[in-house]
């Protein structure tokens, strides 16, 4: 079975492969070192164990958690996807905001519009879903989905923890050769480095540090060049599923875009999220039979939190009935509650 | 005999045959009546003190007195930017550190700025091309830091100049085709032509307020900022052995420099001596060189050249035509700053009428 759990310091050896399988990426994704990637991990656990000792007044607290997607009859470590409670994580979330001046002159009649890149921190504070790997095997089974929406479950038990709106950053235009157009006509200039170096030290620093260095001024669109121009809040061809996914779940482009790359950041309100909206609670029982529709069941508290796959027959009581693999699955037992999402 | 006076309303037609006849190039003087009549008006408000100092401009004509016409034009604007806004770029240094990353970049980025506001700047120079060479041009630009020696209250310590920038035969601006003309769909000449009737502040408005990271331009745009027009780069090197400077402003549009220099700091200024006129009627030798001969009045304004060798110890020798068209007498005290300086062959003079060539605010 497919099941969503909290990352584990031993699942560090699966994780760094995972992330070693993809390309060059400033945005939202893992460090591809070993130490930063235990970091990591040890601040994910640590974030999951704090929240249990959470009082429910006091969670303005920034917690980052990792969740890994596990094939439970191999043990085998398939894929990766995380939350930041709040993007930035105490640092400024640097985003570009594209807008529009008009240079307009009474004098001459003239008036034009002029498209400019504003460096912008308004994203600081929303929650962050980020670093998704998946092994491209998996790219179009139900188990891409569970991966990603498990976060949602997740956010939907523990609602508190999470800010009103949500974000994703989506991975903007890269060529075969690993040239980002956007990083090459502008990030370049002030960094000396090609995409894939500054990649590295963001990976290794923060992104923060690296989307300081960037010039604190606004950008006119016009001078970038075409290429730059043409990938502005256009998403890399291998996203699609990703992204495909997350409109899914109500998450729209709007005026953000990464920094590095272009690629554009998604927001959404966290309440209208589809899977918040349509996951419900339950209480967990039996069923002697697979039958029923197969949906997304999670039950756990934080550090104990689980999500897999499952056929499900539901009473008018709000009974969910599972079989009983599923329950040993989530680690629960009959009576436990439970929350549903359908596929 | 030449002679540098104000200009006067009858040096109209002189003036817009001159004009004619620049061409293009000159965005100070277009060919336009009537804004010649216009600025020629405002120069005789100005020599007769009935405009504030401020908003002064002062025009001189160079005279043939044998033809009777202006030759000839500079003219000096007394402060810019007082009445619309006058902008500049400035050129300076953005720098990316980072000890971590090892990194330290050195960005070179444009300003907009004011920077120049409340400023004189020498401008309008423009010499009929029947009488360049033999010095008129040299003239023609000396006489106005005579002038501001004199007056020194009427203008700011530090005076500018903004030089003609690059662009090709057919007029088009390389740093305009990369940065102004993406933000306001106009030829160079067409723009340039506009901001010569007075609307640069218009235009300048709709350009980029944020700052321009020069790697972000074509390397053709970069490699002229700062850099004049191959006709201007005699005028230039005039100004700079005058001891005018870059000082980091360059022109909105094609990316010409802006040279600088504080009016004690003039070599004209820094060289010229007092004498007192005897009459004389031996003519000099003019192959000893001459010098500029200033009268210092405000309204009857007068330089005109004489030999080197008329210069006595505390004395001047003028012939009787000399000393009448300066307005002198006998006994009456003139200035002298040097004409010629020795690193200026003769053969850059032809290029002292562009210099300045742009941008009056009259």
């Amino acid at each position: 079975m497919w099941l969503v759990r909290p990352a584990q310091p031993s699942d560090l050896k699966a994780i760094l492969e995972l992330a070693g399988g993809i390309g060059p990426r400033l945005s939202s994704t893992l460090p591809r070192k070993d130490e930063a990637l235990a970091a990591k991990i040890d601040e994910s656990v640590r974030d999951f164990a704090i929240c249990n000792d959470l009082d429910a007044q006091d969670h303005r607290g920034s917690l980052r958690f990792l969740f890994v997607l596990e094939d439970t009859d191999t043990g085998a470590v398939r894929g990766v996807a995380g939350i930041d409670s709040r993007a930035g994580h105490g640092q400024p979330f640097y985003n570009y905001r594209q807008d529009a001046l008009i240079h307009a002159s009474h004098e001459l009649d003239i008036s034009r519009r002029v498209d400019v890149l504003y460096p912008s921190h308004a994203l600081t504070g929303h929650t962050l879903l980020c670093a998704f790997t998946i092994d491209p095997q998996l790219k179009d089974t139900d188990a891409f989905e569970l991966l990603s929406r498990a976060r949602m479950m997740f956010i939907a038990s523990h609602r508190e923890l999470f800010a009103d709106q949500a974000v994703v950053e989506i991975q903007g235009v890269q060529t075969e050769s690993g040239a980002v157009p956007f990083w090459d006509s502008l990030g370049r200039h002030f960094f000396n480095m090609d995409f894939e170096t500054a990649d590295q030290h963001s990976g290794a620093l923060s992104k923060t540090f690296i989307a300081e260095l960037m010039p604190p001024n606004p950008i006119y669109v016009t001078l970038l060049s075409p290429e730059a121009r043409a990938a502005l809040g256009q998403a890399h061809e291998k996203t699609q599923a990703t992204y495909a996914l997350l409109q899914r779940e109500g998450f729209h482009a709007g005026v953000y875009l990464d920094i590095f790359d272009a690629g554009p950041v998604l927001e959404a309100r966290t309440d209208s999220l589809k899977t918040i909206v349509s996951s419900l609670p339950g209480t967990l029982h039996g069923s002697p039979t697979d039958d029923g529709e197969r949906c997304l069941i999670s039950g756990g508290d934080r550090a104990d939190f689980r999500c897999t796959l499952s056929a499900m027959a539901e009473t008018l009581t709000g009974d969910i009935k599972v079989p009983v693999k599923t329950w040993h699955c989530l680690g629960l037992d009959a009576g436990d509650a439970v929350r549903v999402s359908p596929l | 005999m030449l002679v540098i006076r104000p200009l006067q309303e009858n040096d109209l037609e002189a003036l817009y045959a001159m004009a004619q006849s620049a061409g293009k190039g000159l965005t100070t003087l277009p060919a336009d009546r009537d804004l010649l009549q216009r600025k020629i008006r405002h120069a005789r408000d100005t020599f007769n003190q009935r405009c504030a100092p401020e908003a002064g401009l002062y025009l001189f004509a160079l005279e043939d007195t044998e033809l009777g016409q202006c030759v000839g034009i500079s003219g000096i604007q007394a402060r810019v930017g007082l009445d619309e806004v006058f902008y500049n770029y400035r050129l300076s240094v953005t720098v990316n550190a980072s000890r971590e990353l090892g990194v330290h970049v050195r960005t070179p980025t444009l300003h907009l700025s004011n920077d120049m506001t409340d400023t004189s700047e020498i401008c309008s120079l423009l010499l009929s091309d029947s009488h360049r060479g033999g010095g008129n041009g040299l003239l023609l630009s000396r006489c106005r830091f005579m002038f501001l020696d004199h007056f020194r209250k009427h203008f700011s310590e530090k005076v500018f100049a903004e030089m003609r920038g690059v662009s090709d035969k057919e007029g088009r601006s390389p740093l305009w085709d990369a940065l102004g003309r993406q933000f306001f769909d106009m030829d160079f000449t067409e723009a340039d032509m506009l901001s010569g009737l007075g609307n640069k502040s218009f235009i300048a408005e709709l350009m980029p307020k944020f700052p321009i990271y020069l790697p972000m331009l074509p390397d053709s745009a970069r490699a002229v900022i700062g850099r004049v027009h191959d006709n201007t780069a005699p005028a230039l090197k005039m100004l700079q052995s005058e001891g005018f400077n870059f000082n980091g402003m360059v022109d909105i549009f094609d990316g010409g420099p802006v040279v600088e220099a504080f009016v004690h700091n003039i070599r004209t200024v820094r060289d010229s001596t007092d004498r007192i006129v005897m009459i004389r009627s031996k003519p000099g030798d003019k192959s000893r060189g001459e010098v500029m001969v200033c009268n210092g009045a405000f309204q009857d304004f007068r330089v005109t050249t004489v030999p080197a060798d008329c210069v006595n110890i505390d004395t001047i020798s003028l012939s009787a035509s000399v000393a009448s068209a300066l307005g002198v007498e006998a006994g009456d005290r003139v200035r002298l700053a040097p004409l010629k300086d020795a690193g200026l062959s003769t053969t850059n003079r032809n290029g002292d009428t562009n210099h300045a060539g742009r941008s009056s605010r009259a």
